[in-house]
């Protein structure tokens, strides 16, 4: 998908600060009047971020975004006859919240399923830790029947199990262009680590009043 | 819980596997043979589960931290724009953080570059959020959403409307850690560092 190979290509390295600038201001020339209006305030700020760059987005492995230890997945599949009134209605049954299955996955951080186009396709969003392969091998080995009972609404899925499961995924995975996470650099391990040390700290400063 | 409303809820559980069942008997081969294993965890998700809340006007929202879905339709000549954008500032918005309830964020171009998914993770409810947007990065949010088809602008008193018709409410809405604001995972942060240089001093 061409999506991704722009990403790996990024902007051009040897473009100084300005020249970023400058392309930026050639891009919104022909925009709306509120766009033009709005890079006229922002400037300033672009300009320190373009000289002084935040940490690039990275590639999560074979697809993907990732800034940081955080990567994201962006799936859109087209559902099978039947199967989003199946899937939606499985949902339902389970309030919408997929918790006991889905903290088995120790480096899920958020997830979402959302039905597009009227029934017809299905979102399928995650930010994850690391890289692609190993979150996926952690699902395939940690709740495959999940997997199944869900995806099994999804047009030509071959099966958790099937040699050809990560081809379809990368198939219908598109790579996000921009990618943003309030604390990249902490897995979930850590936040649970920080969890742990917090509750101590609160009862070992309770114990010293 | 009491026996009789223990056996309710053991009732229900039943009702919704047997539920289930009926809805996959009409499933591929590989669902219905997934379902069969799956049962047993089945019946302590239905008995666990909580349920997804909402964010407000629009939106899914688990535990403190919401989702916003929306995919929008992309203005002639708007995805140039946005792509090129994107790409100078290499993926990258510094500027969100001032956002200060914002987890994460998400742009993906959809078919051939005529939408754009938004996706993102947030704390709390919906207005509160989107006014947060609106007074903290006004500017940054014309200049991505000015490519989009029909954008009233940030401070448009329609803005809010406009929104919750290009957004979806998730089906199901998944956090690990669900009571973790972004402040107090600042907060948990600054407690981990502070305790290890503590643990460093007392060492020397």
């Amino acid at each position: 998908m061409s999506t991704q190979t722009q990403m790996a290509a990024g902007p051009d390295p040897d473009l100084s600060a300005e020249q970023k600038i400058q392309q930026i201001r050639e891009l919104f020339a022909d925009a709306p009047e509120v766009g033009k209006r709005a890079l006229e305030n922002v400037l300033k700020e672009l300009s320190a971020q373009v000289s002084e760059p935040p940490p690039p987005i990275e590639s999560a492995g074979r697809v993907g975004a990732r800034l940081g230890k955080r990567s994201e997945l962006t799936i859109i599949v087209p559902l099978v006859p039947g199967g989003a009134k199946r899937l939606r209605t499985f949902l339902q049954l389970l309030g919408g919240n997929l918790s006991p299955g889905a903290t088995k996955v120790g480096t899920l951080h958020d997830m979402r399923f959302v039905f597009l186009d009227n029934d017809t396709r299905l979102l399928f969003a995650t930010s994850f830790d690391g890289d692609w392969d190993t979150y996926i091998d952690d699902f395939v080995a940690l709740i495959p029947d999940y997997l199944d009972l869900m995806d099994s609404a999804w047009e030509g899925w071959p099966g958790i199990r099937s040699p050809e499961a990560k081809d379809y995924l990368i198939k219908h995975q598109i790579t996000a262009e921009g990618w943003f996470v309030a604390n990249p650099e902490l897995s979930l391990a850590e936040i649970e680590r920080l969890k742990r040390i917090g509750k101590a700290t609160d009862e070992f400063l309770d114990k010293i009043q | 819980m009491q026996p009789q409303t223990q056996l309710d809820h053991d009732r229900i559980v039943e009702q919704k596997i047997q539920k289930v069942k009926e809805l996959y008997a009409d499933a591929p081969e590989l669902g219905r043979a997934a379902l069969e294993k799956g049962i047993p965890d089945l019946k302590r998700e239905m008995a666990a589960a909580t349920g997804a809340q909402s964010a407000g006007r629009v939106g899914a929202r688990q535990g403190k931290v919401s989702e916003l879905t929306g995919i929008l339709p992309i203005a002639e000549g708007g995805a140039k724009r946005l792509r090129g954008l994107l790409e100078l500032l290499e993926g990258n918005f510094k500027g969100a953080d001032a956002v200060g309830t914002l987890h994460d964020m998400r742009f993906v171009f959809l078919d051939n570059d005529t939408k754009l998914l938004f996706a993102t993770a947030y704390d709390g409810e919906w207005n509160a959020y989107i006014d947060d947007f609106v007074t903290k990065i006004p500017n940054a949010l014309d200049l991505l959403f000015c490519n989009i088809e029909g954008w009233p602008g940030i401070h448009d008193p329609n803005v809010k409307d406009w929104l919750v018709k290009h957004q979806t409410t998730a089906a199901a809405w998944y956090v690990a850690s669900p009571n973790l604001t972004v402040a107090e995972t600042r907060r948990l942060e600054r407690i981990g560092k502070a305790l290890d240089e503590f643990l460093d001093k007392i060492s020397e």
